[in-house]
């Protein structure tokens, strides 16, 4: 690891769901340190040479850190809020950049085409514009306004709505989703993207749920979001450059890849660099 | 598609030498034609002019830059033709 990967070293990142943690712990890799993560009251992480590692239990999971975090893991609200289901998903491991993933995640466009009649369907794929900001007192990307018509939005969902989406990055590898709630108007549902960096070109998936949903049974709401995340995954390992570029190179973003670009900015902004690529190839 | 000819005009940390070429490069990608009026360590201005959508990303193409150079805000204006 070389010492522009310290920006990154010094944040937090999930390393397992609290909840089933096995009696021996799991055995994992943080940016290309192994560390395991050990059951008990208080859980512990633990990397090469028996250092133990900070630990922070949040939303379902626990969050570790090779480095020295200068603040607390980011807030969700909606995490408290009283009414809301939280979900658990379970983790998808998959072959790319953990800020691939995070890229993936924040891409509307790509709806009609790989979560064909879920997310999205043909002919509606234009992406309308909206609003993205790096918002400096938080310091997170911010996308808002987004709009986009969705067959099935949700597991809840009995037919195709136009939703209303917002996008925030409080961290350089997890971003939180803000949904039009099916089940509530006027309230979000909210879908997480947890991603543990493995390594630059290895992730493991954590995406995580509170939601308005007193129906669906728990077993077909995961079952729905790792289905999302399956087909994301064949487009993720496929990617090539595999590190995301933060100088565009030979792409050519437009002005539907909004947000895309401000999350690389901000990296870009912070150095945020494990996982990217910085010159153009 | 309709064709524009625009001032763009870059403010941020741009005294890096990479720059000025990598904007020649990425215009050239785009296919539009570009002249660069304007350039020191903190603002660059090019007239460009091409198809009004790939102006846009060239937009999109130069907030991010290259690795060296912190691109802080690009202001868009139109440039009388003549």
């Amino acid at each position: 690891m070389t010492t522009s990967s310290q920006p990154m070293i010094d944040q937090w990142y999930p390393v397992a769901l609290a909840s089933q943690l096995p009696p021996e712990g799991r055995a994992t890799q943080l940016m290309g340190a192994p560390i395991v993560v050990l059951p008990g009251e208080p859980i512990r992480v633990v990397a090469g040479g028996g250092r133990d590692l900070p630990v922070t239990v949040r939303y379902g999971h626990v969050w570790t850190s090779l480095g020295e975090p200068s603040k607390e893991l980011f807030d969700i609200p909606e995490a408290d809020q009283p009414g809301r289901r939280l979900v658990e998903v379970g983790v998808v491991r998959v072959r790319c950049s953990p800020l691939r993933a995070v890229e993936n995640f924040l891409d509307i466009a790509h709806f009609p085409f790989v979560h064909t009649d879920i997310l999205g369907a043909e002919p509606h794929t234009e992406v309308g514009k909206y609003d993205v900001e790096i918002r400096e007192e938080e310091d997170e990307v911010w996308a808002t306004k987004v709009q986009f018509y969705q067959p099935q939005a949700a597991k809840s969902a009995t037919g195709g709505i136009t939703t209303d989406y917002m996008y925030r990055v409080p961290a350089p590898t997890s971003s939180v989703l803000y949904k039009t709630c099916p089940a509530r108007p006027g309230d979000w549902d909210v879908i997480t993207l947890f991603v543990q960096p493995l390594t630059e070109e290895l992730c493991d998936v954590w995406p995580w749920m509170a939601l308005f949903d007193d129906e669906t049974p728990t077993t077909d709401l995961i079952h729905f979001q790792q289905m999302i995340f399956l087909q994301d995954r064949s487009i993720l390992e496929n990617q090539i450059p595999r590190l995301l570029p933060l100088d565009p190179g030979r792409e050519i973003p437009t002005r539907a890849d909004l947000t895309s670009v401000a999350y690389r900015r901000w990296l870009k902004r912070h150095l945020f660099t494990y996982g990217a690529q910085l010159v153009a190839q | 598609m309709p064709t524009a000819r625009e001032r763009m005009t870059i403010r941020g940390s741009l005294g890096a030498d990479s720059f000025l070429p990598w904007i020649a490069r990425h215009a050239a990608r785009l296919g539009l034609t570009g002249e660069v009026r304007h350039a020191d360590a903190a603002r660059v201005d090019i007239d460009i002019a091409g198809p009004a959508d790939l102006i846009d990303a060239m937009e999109m193409g130069c907030l991010l830059g290259p690795i060296d150079v912190w691109i802080e805000t690009i202001d868009r204006a139109p440039v009388p033709s003549g």
